[in-house]
């Protein structure tokens, strides 16, 4: 395999004005071409993430590595890493050719070569007509096209997005969001971004980190990230409502393992099997809302009263009450329940995640995920 | 329930309370307590016309009682200003196009106030971007630095004028450095007399440019320049093609402050020079100073007064051009 892009390893950063530290010990690997976004909510160390990737921040411990070269101590202007910032930080008081050129310009470049340059980048933004224009008078979809431009004139190996859709309307989202697709794909950019919108992250990026208290708590596909999630943030964090979480203890009995939480009670998948010590502590059981579904009253289905009904649309958010337990399900808009109803719930066993409730990883069902 | 609790139910209880009687107030009444008295605004505006008469009074009138003086030959020696003769232009034509002496003065202010302004600027930026990193002692330095300008310039006037003294401080170091033979007669050579106004004037209000461009500096946005730190520009790059151009509107402000200033120089060079040698250091404040109460010239000092107030007023103008959009801008 190729060197990756971009490591990092074990990566520490603390404030001086404080114990606390705001990135803890991140490990993360970057292959050329890739789209990785760091997601998370606001304080997590994602942004300061960034910031140490280009430059503007020293870690306090571990390592950065561009094409398997250490950066620590290189200025970010030699790093050849570009940051777009999240409010695009244009330079207002020049025209967008002045901001595009600036880059090639204060590297002492010939005037021949950033014309060429940055007329190749302004008809890659579809920006050859605004080139004379003031930066000051530029609407938001076009800040962050000059902002991102002015970046890729200098043929940066890694792109840093910091929010790179949040300060938009959601109609030049939507496109913006577009773009930066082709973008990905006609300039083979490795991009690393940061958002707190897992909509966003799910949309762009080839793989996901999810952060919460400066550390990456899983990084995963997009595609799967939401289906089996590996760190009870993650549970709690993705999809929309995201994962109910119910806290309780396994035990067993004549068929299989159950989960058991005061009250509530649920059959595991057959054959599932858990390391003695996983399974004697406490643990927390994951039902994603997608997977709960309506169903006449059976041996396996367990009664449930209607709390609320959100509509959504195409479907709709139902909090119900299981044995005094909180559960959102989401079901089809047309067969969605009254209010107050008692309704009948079915839960597929093959789609349930458990948690260990001492590390919060998620335990692996072994002998579901073996079939 | 504890009593806090109590207090702070029985407040919520109240606070509820007031707002439906405000709603139902609102509903029904044309204005609510506390709220602009919309319907009683002719009675809030005859309330405020004394006020007005007054401001008018005591900011128009001696406007207005110099301007028609400037247009007679009056002097307080000649009884009353309704009395005096009405000269037309005469004054305005007289001080153009033969008065060399306020033509110099004028010639002279204008100089000095160019390269004071340029010391001022210079060295205020410099201390300014000294002041944005951290050093030991940067609390202590920052309030020695802005004492200067709070100082009276009368006070200012006479210490620099005691420092330059034929015997004083400034004239005792020279001797030692160079021998008592280098020392200078600061004020009996008219450039060396323009220098002690200068260095006097640059002392007194380099701090109030220090002020303002370290105010407009900790206000530039910090992500541009990290964009061009980023973009690999050095930090002389960032700061002459970043960090200035943001700082534009807040360096052409500071210069209307000062030049507005330093055109009225007067204090230091009447504690320092009084004009001399000769005139070589005379300021039109000076000169029509000495107009009005050393000749009794009232009549012609306002004609020079206004002539100067209308070429402040086309400078200052056309000072603040390259800014008057980006300040008359409304709030987005």
């Amino acid at each position: 395999m190729s060197t990756p892009k971009l490591e990092l390893v074990s990566l520490h950063k603390e404030f001086a004005d404080g114990s606390v530290a705001a990135v803890d010990g991140i490990d993360l690997t970057v292959a050329a071409g890739e789209t990785v976004a760091l997601l998370g909510s606001s304080g997590c160390g994602k942004s300061t993430t960034l910031n140490m990737i280009v430059g503007l921040e020293e870690p306090t411990s571990g390592d950065i590595r561009i094409d398997g070269r250490s950066v620590i101590g290189v200025p970010p202007g030699r790093r050849n890493v570009g940051l777009v910032f999240q409010d695009y930080a244009v330079f207002t008081s020049m025209s967008v050719r002045q901001n595009l050129a600036f880059g090639l310009a204060v590297r002492g470049i010939g005037r021949g070569e950033i014309t060429r340059a940055v007329g190749e980048v302004a008809e890659l933004l579809g920006m050859s007509d605004r080139l004379d224009a003031r930066a000051k008078d530029l609407g938001g979809s076009e800040l962050q096209r000059v902002a991102i431009g002015r970046t890729l004139v200098t043929k940066p190996d890694i792109l840093l997005l910091d929010e790179p859709l949040s300060n938009l309307e959601a109609a030049a989202r939507l496109a913006m969001r577009k773009e930066l697709r082709r973008l990905q794909k006609e300039a083979g950019l490795t991009i690393i971004y940061v958002t707190h919108d897992q909509v966003e992250a799910l949309s762009l990026a080839d793989r996901i980190a999810v952060m919460s208290a400066g550390k990456i708590r899983q990084v995963e596909r997009a595609s799967a990230i939401c289906e089996w999630p590996g760190h009870i943030f993650v549970a709690s964090f993705m999809g929309s409502p995201p994962m109910n979480l119910v806290r309780g203890a396994l035990r067993h009995d004549g068929t299989g393992l159950r989960f058991v939480s005061d009250g509530f009670s649920l059959a595991l998948p057959e054959h599932a099997a858990i390391g003695a010590n996983d399974a004697a502590g406490p643990v927390i059981l994951g039902i994603r809302p997608e997977a709960i579904r309506l169903a006449p009253a059976s041996a396996t289905t367990l009664a449930a009263r209607v709390r609320l009904v959100e509509p959504r649309g195409p479907d709709a958010v139902v909090t119900l009450d299981c044995a005094r337990q909180p559960l959102k399900a989401v079901v089809p808009a047309h067969g969605r329940p009254e209010e107050g109803a008692e309704v009948n719930i079915a839960v597929d066993p093959m789609t349930l995640v458990l948690f260990s409730g001492r590390t919060d990883l998620r335990l692996p069902l072994r002998g579901k995920e073996a079939a | 329930m504890t009593s806090s609790a109590d207090a702070a139910l029985t407040r919520l209880s109240r606070d509820g309370q007031t707002e439906t009687e405000d709603r139902m107030l609102g509903a029904h009444a044309p204005a609510r307590p506390g709220a602009p008295m919309r319907g009683n605004l002719g009675l809030a505006r005859f309330f405020a016309v004394p006020g007005q008469i007054v401001s008018v009074l005591v900011l128009v009138m001696p406007l207005l009682v110099a301007l028609y003086m400037s247009f007679t030959d009056w002097t307080p020696t000649r009884g009353s200003l309704l009395d005096a003769s009405f000269v037309g232009f005469e004054n305005y034509s007289e001080l153009l196009i033969y008065d060399s002496r306020f033509l110099e003065a004028v010639t002279r202010t204008v100089l000095i106030s160019v390269v004071c302004l340029a010391f001022e600027f210079t060295l205020g930026l410099g201390l300014a971007v000294l002041f944005l990193r951290e050093f030991r002692g940067k609390a202590i330095l920052f309030s020695a630095f802005l004492t200067p300008m709070m100082i009276l310039p009368v006070v200012v006037g006479y210490t620099f004028w005691m420092l330059f003294q034929s015997n004083g401080p400034i004239n005792q170091v020279i001797a030692l450095v160079a021998g008592e033979g280098a020392m200078p007669e600061w004020f009996r050579s008219a450039p060396l007399a323009i220098a002690t106004v200068i260095v006097t004037e640059v002392w007194h209000w380099t701090p109030l440019f220090f002020l303002i461009l370290l105010s407009g500096l900790n206000a530039v946005p910090e992500n541009p320049v990290r964009a061009a730190v980023i973009l690999g520009a050095s930090p002389r790059q960032v700061f002459w093609r970043v960090v200035l151009p943001m700082l534009k509107p807040v360096i052409i402000v500071a210069f209307v402050i000062r030049g507005m200033e330093v055109i009225k120089l007067f204090d230091e060079v009447f504690m320092l020079t009084r004009g001399g040698p000769g005139t070589a250091t005379e300021t039109i404040s000076l000169y029509i100073y000495k107009l009005a109460f050393n000749d009794f010239q009232l009549a012609y000092g306002a004609a020079a007064a206004f002539l100067v107030l209308i070429g402040t007023l086309v400078i200052i103008n056309f000072m603040l051009l390259p800014v008057r959009d980006q300040l008359l801008e409304a709030r987005r």
